[in-house]
């Protein structure tokens, strides 16, 4: 079939690809060039494309103040002890439902799918109330418990996609050796399914690392993270264009360099691990 | 029944009391559930009381179902559940149409496709409130990129910006949200339509049956339990917005772009009336169950 396109099929389909990146990639670049864009030209009509960097925007968002450096801290903070509180829950979860043929297995999974289709915004109030209540408001912890309704719900499901790959008879023979489930988990299970660990961990940590909710609600002035840090700056005396950028553009560097480290688990991990890709 | 069971080695084994998997399971269990459970039920509580944080840091009183009465009364909650409702369909229904076409064309081989479908997915990874930043700055009417490439099309635009505008609002801040999502109905349909067996296709279009038809008839059925998924993710993550409409329009103006999620955000955390958003986080989180139940129901009856 693609042996028999015409010429001007395929330029067609060039044109369209150009297209395609113009359109989901030049925003991007246009938001990332606001970042060190001299103030006179955010709104320059028409529109200006050549420059003299100006980097006063990222001196003031992340140096001189910097009140943004450390948000980027929080959100790290914040990411990877989500990240690393949900693997004791989610592995062996993950494992039990891939193993195990028990009765109302189909509905534990869609339970977990459910929470992650759960409103967060219905959840706000009662956790921001309650956080005060039980003097957990504002620290890393209560940001980094309430995350585990996204991470672990998350985490069974792709985990569970790499578990189901690994070879049974491996753990039947350790069982016939006499090897209990805690080691059969830890010495035969774990060590197959690390790639899969770290792939479920790296979407994981992306998943948590763009939530704005909670810590809009949990976080306080100084433990708050950077996505919502950036709100900062849409204050009452105008909108700073530059700081805006240069604080949003940091937040969506990470996401970004893991999907691209992660290209071929993608589909898997935006699926959760219910299409192979 | 006793005699297979002897005979299947792997089943007499089941036949002694396990609780091996339910170990493993049920922590994870239980601290989700506390960690929805609890929210819920206080509430549950908070929504028969009148309590508005401005005002004290305790209930004021029980008022029965004078919460709900008011949500419902004064069309804020019926409201913005009707724009919810047409953001969600439209949303879906564009974002799967416009990433089954990028899909298809994925699938050719032209240079710099693989490059192309690698950098694709970027608008997926940012943080939905970074999206709302983006297209704010692009949307400005004083000078915005969007608003001058209209212009210099030659279309008409509103005097108040399209955000700032009750016929354009709504749709302004669901293209936010097309823009970041088309891509990844591209991707994962692109990587279904991959899998799909080619004799199948190939014999189908041996058949004469057009090009058209074979996606229809042919591939689309292959790939209905990928689209199914994704279509009720991304159906439930529209219905539940609220991030980008707080940057982008704060529901206005009016009511023309107040989603349900952004109702529940106002009545919160903008007029802190923790009764009345209590009520209303009941009654959105019943109406979430009720989709995603008639969605298991309907297209996940013989899954797994």
């Amino acid at each position: 079939m693609e042996g028999s396109e015409s010429a001007t099929g395929r330029w067609l389909g060039i044109a369209a690809m150009v297209l395609l990146l113009l359109v989901f990639i030049g925003p991007i670049v246009w938001f990332i060039l606001l970042a060190i864009r001299p103030a006179e030209t955010y709104f320059a009509m028409p529109p200006v494309l050549s420059f003299t960097p100006n980097w006063e925007s990222i001196r003031y968002t992340f140096f001189d103040p910097g009140n943004n450096a450390p948000q980027l801290g929080n959100s790290l903070i914040v990411a990877i002890g989500a990240v690393a509180l949900n693997l004791p829950f989610s592995f062996p979860a993950a494992y039990a439902l891939s193993r195990y043929k028990i009765r109302g297995r189909k509905h534990i999974m869609l339970w977990y799918l459910g929470l992650l289709m759960a409103p967060p915004v219905a959840f706000l109030i009662p956790y921001s109330v309650l956080a005060s209540m039980a003097g957990v408001k504002g620290t890393y912890f209560s940001m980094i418990l309430i995350s585990q309704t996204l991470t672990i719900p998350f985490s069974v499901w792709l985990m569970r996609s790499f578990i189901d790959e690994v070879p049974i008879e491996i753990e039947e023979a350790a069982r016939i050796d006499g090897a209990g489930t805690t080691t059969i988990l830890l010495k035969f299970i774990l060590p197959m399914v690390m790639p899969g660990l770290i792939v479920t961990s790296m979407f994981a940590f992306v998943f948590s690392w763009n939530n704005a909710a909670f810590p809009l609600v949990l976080a306080n002035r100084s433990t708050t993270t950077l996505p919502v840090g950036t709100l900062q700056y849409f204050g009452t005396a105008g909108v700073t264009w530059g700081f805006i950028a240069s604080a949003a553009v940091a937040a969506m560097i990470p996401p970004m360099l893991i999907f691209l480290v992660l290209d071929r688990y993608v589909v898997r991990g935006l699926t959760f691990g219910s299409v192979k890709g | 029944m006793s005699a297979v069971s002897i005979a299947a080695p792997s089943r007499a084994r089941r036949r002694l009391p396990d609780y091996t998997p339910w170990l493993l399971i049920s922590p994870s269990i239980l601290l989700l559930l506390a960690l929805i459970a609890f929210p819920l039920l206080f509430a549950l509580k908070n929504s028969f009381y009148f309590w508005n944080l401005q005002m004290g840091p305790a209930p004021m009183g029980f008022i029965g179902l004078d919460n709900y009465r008011m949500a419902l009364s004064n069309g804020m909650f019926l409201g913005s559940l009707w724009t919810t409702l047409q953001m969600t369909l439209v949303g879906t229904a564009i974002e799967f149409c416009l990433g089954l076409a990028i899909a298809l064309l994925l699938l050719r081989r032209l240079p710099g496709i693989k490059l192309t479908r690698v950098l694709l997915i970027m608008p997926t990874t940012i943080a939905p409130i970074v999206v709302g930043f983006l297209f704010r700055y692009m949307y400005d009417p004083n000078g915005g990129l969007i608003p001058w490439l209209l212009t210099s099309a030659g279309i008409p635009l509103p005097a108040a910006g399209l955000l700032g505008s009750p016929s354009t609002a709504l749709w302004a801040v669901l293209f936010a949200d097309i823009w970041q999502w088309t891509p990844f109905f591209a991707i994962v349909l692109y990587a279904a339509l991959l899998a799909v067996p080619g004799e199948i296709v190939e014999a189908a279009r041996v058949d004469g049956v057009s090009p058209w038809k074979q996606l229809l008839y042919v591939k689309l059925p292959l790939i209905r339990k990928t689209a199914l998924i994704i279509v009720m993710l991304r159906f439930m993550q529209i219905f539940n917005t609220f991030d980008l409409v707080v940057v982008l329009t704060k529901g206005g103006p009016g009511t023309a772009s107040r989603t349900l999620g952004y109702s529940l955000y106002q009545a919160g955390l903008v007029d802190f009336n923790i009764g009345l958003s209590s009520a209303m986080t009941w009654m959105m989180v019943i109406i979430v169950n009720a989709i995603i139940g008639l969605f298991v129901f309907f297209a996940f009856k013989d899954w797994d």
